[in-house]
């Protein structure tokens, strides 16, 4: 499921977001940078707080109206064009919305008007971006049901609230591809899922963007999913990220603790229980966030250089890059935790 | 195999079942589970109690309108009571000494005729013409106000959610409380002592009235022109008095609206924002005021008896109260009879309609 095509859809350079607040500012992302290519299904993962839902809403400029971007830019590239979406006039965004960044938002079960019927709600999408084919709006809308499985016609035609949990998630991702987007941003697309529409909703996901090659980017606490669908994970901590690389270095190598604490906080069928750990502590005050490493009050690896200067996200040990400062010492440690 | 076929004989002998219970009758027809007779027949139980209520508590009244004509007759005739009693009797075209029982089974007979009986105090007129001619005026003036109040209070309410916290906001809100806090009674009276008799800005004399003396009914402009003008004033403290609590109500269901999900996932799929006002958040916030409008009509027809006694203005109301002051039983039956049988119906209305707006309500086959 490697991208074949190299085309960069989505550049994200030096992004900071505060939340101004009454208590002070929340720092909610700091200098995050990263790109996404066509095709490419990239997972955010991290605890919830972490700030990978401000992330992905500052995509879509869709955050808060008490939050503001203090620096950055994110650049969307498409047939040799270059937008800067936090440039984006008022029209342009609403036009930039859902045609080319698709965000299918956390929970589903509230995302439809419920006075209106689905198949209102798909034409609606569709003449707001000036298509009023509404025949080939309902043809394309069909296909796309059938294609998360479910029965097109009884669904096209249903309200909202004759829908399950479920069955509403898969028809908002039918309407998150409704117009072709290049980018598809997923907001914990299985949470609140029972395990079986879980499996159907990644089978369904796979088999889109096999067929439709858009780019994802999705957000998940939720590994083992992160680890099916993803090409690319990056992990982030308190609004960093602290980790990024290919989705086997970063499940069999992950090179920062606060990654390798995640990965054995969850169970494996062939592990034995003893092995398994959380991470002590919890996610740190984003109104004061500790000095250096903001992971190091929580960190086993933690020396006092840590508390002092913040490590860089960089490539020097192993294949991808990790911002800690004991890349050797976790490498060595999870060798001897194998063997 | 074998115990089914015989199942089937049985059934083609046995039918049809005869009805011979009216339990029968249920089984098989089961209209007591018809959603929509029922609350018909629940409406009219309620008009029923009503009407009942309203005959004895008329009756205890004190002050009986047919002691008051013979009084009347024999100070200004001079001739023996039983004269005067059996004139009284004649021109009523009743028995006064008829048990209450009696009365009760009469007024009911006439009502299943739809006969309100005649004016007890102004004997020969028919309540039911009486409230034929005053009605039509209280609903002109009462549905003016309504629309007018309802459609402003909706947009101003969405008007503050759209613009939360902000000066506009503040202000509407102190000012939609007020209005709210103020009764209609009030506003009646502020407007005639104000505007009419201190700064003169109309005439209270000429206000009086429907429309103006001399002009015919009819479909002219002349006859319209007059008959806005003089239902303006009731208008105006129709809409004063009932503007608030629409502005307050469509304010704090838009704000719970403008925080739904499927809000800001419109936002997000790049809908235009008059589409996202209009179907998505006007729509949804005004579901629970359609359901306060129903109720609201009944008040505003109650309140409507001060509020034209103050204007004089020849509505339904201004006959009720009328018919209270000179203790025409007929006449305050028959217009009680009106109110409730208006606000059970426009209840029922209500019922029924909201389906329509809300699907998630809507009545599907049996319930």
């Amino acid at each position: 499921m490697a991208a074949k095509r190299q085309e960069t859809v989505l550049e994200v350079d030096d992004l900071s977001i505060v939340y101004r607040t009454k208590r002070g500012d929340v720092k909610a992302t700091n200098h995050v940078s990263f790109s996404l290519k066509q095709g490419e299904a990239m997972a955010l993962i991290g605890e919830s707080g972490s700030g990978k839902t401000t992330i992905s809403l500052a995509l879509i400029r869709k955050l808060p109206k008490n939050a503001v971007i203090t620096s950055g830019s994110i650049e969307y590239r498409h047939n040799g064009e270059i937008q800067d979406v936090l440039r984006l006039s008022k029209r342009q965004l609403r036009a930039f919305r859902w045609k080319d960044c698709a965000m299918v938002f956390q929970g589903a079960q509230n995302a439809f008007n419920p006075v209106l019927k689905i198949h209102k709600q798909f034409e609606d999408t569709a003449r707001s971006h000036g298509w009023t084919d509404k025949q080939a709006v309902r043809e394309r809308a069909l296909n796309l049901l059938e294609l998360v499985r479910l029965d097109p016609e009884r669904v096209y035609d249903s309200y909202p609230h004759e829908l399950s949990g479920g069955m509403k998630q898969r028809t908002l991702l039918a309407l998150g591809v409704l117009l072709n987007p290049q980018i598809v941003i997923l907001d914990e697309p299985t949470t609140a899922l029972d395990i079986l529409t879980q499996r159907a909703i990644i089978d369904v996901l796979n088999d889109m963007q096999r067929q439709l090659h858009f780019s994802i980017i999705f957000i998940s606490h939720d590994l083992s999913l992160a680890a099916e669908m993803a090409d690319t994970v990056a992990t982030v901590y308190a609004g960093e990220i602290v980790e990024m690389g290919g989705v086997n270095d970063i499940f069999y190598q992950s090179l920062h603790p606060y990654t390798y604490g995640l990965l054995t906080s969850v169970p494996t069928l062939a592990q034995e229980q003893d092995l398994l750990q959380s991470i002590p502590g919890s996610p740190p005050n984003l109104i004061h966030p500790p000095s250096g490493c903001k992971f190091h009050p929580r960190c086993a690896f933690a020396t006092a250089a840590c508390s002092q200067d913040e490590p860089p996200l960089i490539q020097d040990f192993g294949a991808h890059l990790a911002a800690c400062w004991h890349k050797k010492a976790l490498a060595e440690s999870r060798e001897e935790r194998v063997s | 195999m074998a115990s089914h076929s015989s199942d089937l004989e049985n059934a083609r002998v046995n039918s049809p079942n005869p009805v011979k219970y009216v339990s029968d009758f249920f089984d098989r027809y089961p209209i007591h589970k018809n959603y929509y007779l029922r609350i018909f027949l629940q409406a009219l139980v309620t008009i029923w109690a009503v009407m009942s209520f309203t005959f004895v508590l008329v009756r205890l009244m004190p002050g009986n309108p047919v002691d008051v004509l013979i009084e009347q007759i024999l100070t200004q005739e001079g001739i023996s009571y039983q004269e005067a009693y059996d004139r009284v009797a004649a021109s009523f075209n009743i028995d006064p000494d008829a048990s209450m029982l009696d009365q009760y089974v009469d007024y009911v007979g006439d009502l299943l005729r739809l006969d309100l009986g005649t004016s007890i105090t102004s004997p020969g007129t028919r309540v039911i013409d009486e409230i034929a001619r005053f009605l039509p005026w209280t609903i002109f003036a009462v549905g003016c106000g309504f629309l007018i109040s309802f459609v402003l209070g909706i947009v101003l309410g969405m008007t503050m959610a759209y613009y939360r916290d902000s000066v506009l906001d503040h202000s509407l809100s102190l000012v939609s409380s007020f209005f709210t806090g103020v009764p209609n009674y009030i506003w009646g009276l502020l407007i005639i002592i104000g505007p009419g008799i201190t700064w003169k800005w109309f005439n209270v004399g000429a206000a009086r009235g429907t429309y103006d003396p001399g002009l015919t009914p009819g479909f002219n402009a002349e006859f319209i022109a007059s008959a806005i003008e003089h239902a303006l004033l009731p208008i105006f403290t129709y809409v004063l008095a009932t503007l608030g609590s629409w502005m307050l109500s469509m304010k704090s269901s838009t704000a719970s609206v403008l925080n739904d999900d499927y809000v800001n996932v419109a936002e997000a799929r790049g809908l235009k924002d008059r589409r996202i006002i209009t179907s998505y958040v006007g729509r949804n916030a005004m579901l629970p005021l359609f359901a306060q409008l129903s109720i609201s009509i009944g008040f505003v027809l109650g309140s409507g008896v001060v509020i034209e006694e103050i204007f004089v203005y020849w509505g339904f109301g201004h006959y009720l109260f009328q018919a209270i002051t000179v203790r025409d039983y007929t006449g305050i039956q028959g217009s009680v009879l009106i109110l409730s049988s208006t606000f059970v119906f426009s209840n029922l209305l209500a019922d029924l309609t909201y389906g329509l707006l809300d699907p998630r309500v809507r009545i599907t086959g049996e319930k």
